[in-house]
């Protein structure tokens, strides 16, 4: 593998921060591995975005505008990335270990004979070889693994892995439309239930509830005010998103979302192991918790024992407090 | 629909230092807990489209594996295939879903529905991969579907909110949590699944001619280690709101997180 392509995640333009920690990243191992480093953008706002991503240290950023992009699930992505590949030679693929990353990746590892790596924390090049670092069994193991037997290697990463770095000129190139495609995934609507500024996956702070919270409306009085004063986002335990309190997106754990903020604060959560995989690589974990015995006292940093409708209005007022006095 | 067998989610998982693998003994193997809703998804769609409808259950496992899968067949799916073969040990994603695919393809269906992550394995990769081989329409994290008139429609998932997408059949659809809890096998369906045929499928059933397995993997397991520690909680009890909020600040402040 020489090449690396990063395979960018956006919604008409707009992108997450993780699309530039990917092409940061892309940079040095492009470097390390005597390659170049390429970008995959498309759809709706692909140009614009395109634009922006030449601030960041690539070589090449591919561009298309193709409308089926939009209107077809997954099948012309693969092709529009299927064509960089080929063209680009043995590479190392990355995408946010995101629903959208792991659907490219899955379909590449079929398109392309590729190896794949799940949900890394870190990709190196050692020797000329490619490493994957990853938690594995829940992350309860760390791995280190590597590509073999084949040409292309597909590596979804964990976002805030690695950091943006602008800096550079990349060349903005328009894609050919793949010949001869017909598509039949049709997309006929499109929803969206939590159009936080911030995606879960990716912020510096999750403010997370669980079954504590009684009902739906302390997720949006006591827990989004905080999130917002701290910068953050709000999550949520299965228990509560199974209540119907939060939509699924919201969900952490085994069979939700895996974060690895700076800051986690689980508020009314046990910390149960289907929990706990989700979240026990942030950095700090503060939990507040009626019951002193809780499980997640056991891996948490902080543990306020304590009635959590009391404490969170009072810590929200208190960051904004001392946000107001600095200024 | 494809269903993965798992050492049981709740048992303390390892890595054998000496085969790199997973270790699969002593500890009991249970049903991927994904695909036990991808078997709820099925018998709900046999529900509705009525006779004539058949229900199988493809499982790429050992031969020590049959009585788990059995009990996929006592929550009332008709039959089974196991994709069985000692060269198929040591498989990675790609091995999966090249075998999965070939042994489909040749078994012959109209939709083939997977979970959408192993507990083990958690890369989620195996149905796409899957649907890409037997080059067939793919919609990964369904939480509703519905077949009408030969077309599958899905609410899938998206990282934000969710999508309605359609497409012909054949297909295949992957399945969230969110599609309805998995019956419990009634105890005429326990007896009843011992009588229904198990088959077992060989690579070279499938048609299947490279090698497999570890030497045909494309990732190599080169280290691991356990992740570093984390240490119990510092306990503070609050005796109300504000002592507790300053409790979290004053520690913020200290992390340089506030
Ligand atoms: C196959 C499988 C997959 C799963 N996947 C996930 C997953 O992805 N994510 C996930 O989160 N769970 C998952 N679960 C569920 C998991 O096992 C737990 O049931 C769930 O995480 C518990 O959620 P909770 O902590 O909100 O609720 P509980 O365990 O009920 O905890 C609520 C906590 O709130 C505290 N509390 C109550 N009132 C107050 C108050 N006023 N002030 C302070 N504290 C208070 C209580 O002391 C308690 O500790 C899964 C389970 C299975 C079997
Ligand atoms: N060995 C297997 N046999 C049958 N189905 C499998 C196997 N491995 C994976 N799958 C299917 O693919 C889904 C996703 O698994 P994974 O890609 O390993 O996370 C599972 O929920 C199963 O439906």
């Amino acid at each position: 593998m020489q090449s690396v392509i990063v395979v960018v995640e956006h919604k008409k333009g707009h992108t997450r921060k993780v699309t530039f920690e990917l092409a940061t990243r892309a940079r040095k191992l492009a470097d390390a591995l005597g390659g170049k480093a390429h970008a995959v953008v498309l759809g709706a706002g692909a140009a614009a975005l395109g634009e922006q991503l030449k601030q960041y240290p690539l070589d090449l950023v591919h561009v298309s505008e193709d409308a089926d992009v939009d209107r077809y699930l997954v099948d012309p992505t693969i092709d529009y990335v299927d064509a960089v590949a080929k063209s680009a030679g043995p590479s190392l693929i990355l995408t946010a270990n995101t629903m959208f990353g792991r659907d490219v990746a899955g379909r590449l590892i079929a398109r392309l004979s590729a190896g794949y790596n799940a949900d890394a924390t870190d990709v190196r090049v050692e020797g000329g070889q490619v490493r994957v670092i990853a938690p594995k069994l829940g992350g309860a193991t760390m791995t280190t693994s590597a590509f073999k037997n084949c040409d292309y290697g597909v590596v979804t990463v964990r976002p805030n892995a690695f950091a943006a770095a602008p800096g550079g000129a990349a060349q903005v190139v328009e894609l050919a439309k793949p010949a001869g495609k017909t598509y039949t995934m049709v997309v006929e609507e499109e929803v969206e239930e939590a159009s936080g500024e911030i995606g879960l996956e990716e912020a510096a702070v999750v403010i997370s509830g669980g079954r504590g919270l009684g009902g739906p409306e302390p997720f949006t009085t006591l827990l989004k005010p905080l999130a917002d004063a701290l910068g953050g986002a709000v999550g949520a335990t299965r228990a509560a998103a199974d209540a119907g309190w939060v939509p699924y997106s919201l969900q952490i754990g085994q069979t939700g979302k895996t974060v690895s903020p700076q800051l986690y604060v689980a508020v009314g959560i046990s910390g149960a192991i289907q929990h706990k995989v989700g979240m026990r690589t942030a950095g700090t974990i503060v939990a507040i918790n009626k019951d002193p015995g809780v499980p997640i006292a056991e891996f948490a940093d902080l543990l306020v024992v304590g009635d959590l409708f009391k404490i969170i209005p009072e810590l929200t007022k208190m960051v904004h407090d001392a946000k107001a006095a600095h200024v | 629909m494809t269903v993965k067998l798992v050492p049981d989610v709740n048992a303390e998982k390892r890595i054998d230092p000496a085969t790199r693998r997973l270790v699969r003994t002593g500890v009991d193997t249970v049903l991927n807990p994904y695909d036990e809703y991808a078997i709820e998804a099925a018998l709900q769609l046999k529900e509705k489209l009525g006779e004539g409808t058949t229900v199988t259950v493809f499982s790429m496992a050992p031969e020590s594996g049959k009585e788990t899968v059995r009990k996929a067949l006592a929550m009332g799916a008709d039959d089974a295939v196991m994709l069985t073969d000692a060269g198929l040990e040591g498989s990675d994603v790609w091995d999966t879903a090249f075998a999965l695919a070939q042994g489909l393809k040749k078994h012959g269906f109209d939709l083939v529905i997977c979970g959408s992550l192993s507990d083990d394995g958690s890369t989620g990769g195996v149905p796409g991969a899957i649907a890409e081989y037997l080059g067939v329409p793919g919609f990964t994290n369904a939480r509703h579907l519905d077949v009408a008139d030969g077309r599958l429609r899905v609410q899938r998932e998206t990282d934000n909110g969710y999508q309605t997408v359609s497409g012909p059949l054949p297909a295949l659809v992957s399945v969230t949590m969110a599609v309805g809890e998995p019956r419990y096998a009634s105890l005429k369906g326990i007896m009843g699944a011992k009588k229904k045929t198990i088959a077992v499928q060989t690579p070279a059933d499938a048609g299947i001619a490279q090698p497999l397995g570890a030497s045909g993997a494309k990732t190599e397991l080169l280290e691991f280690a356990p992740p570093p520690a984390r240490s119990k909680a510092r306990v503070v009890t609050a005796e109300d709101g504000p002592s507790g909020a300053a409790a979290i600040f004053e520690f913020l402040k200290e992390k340089k997180l506030a």
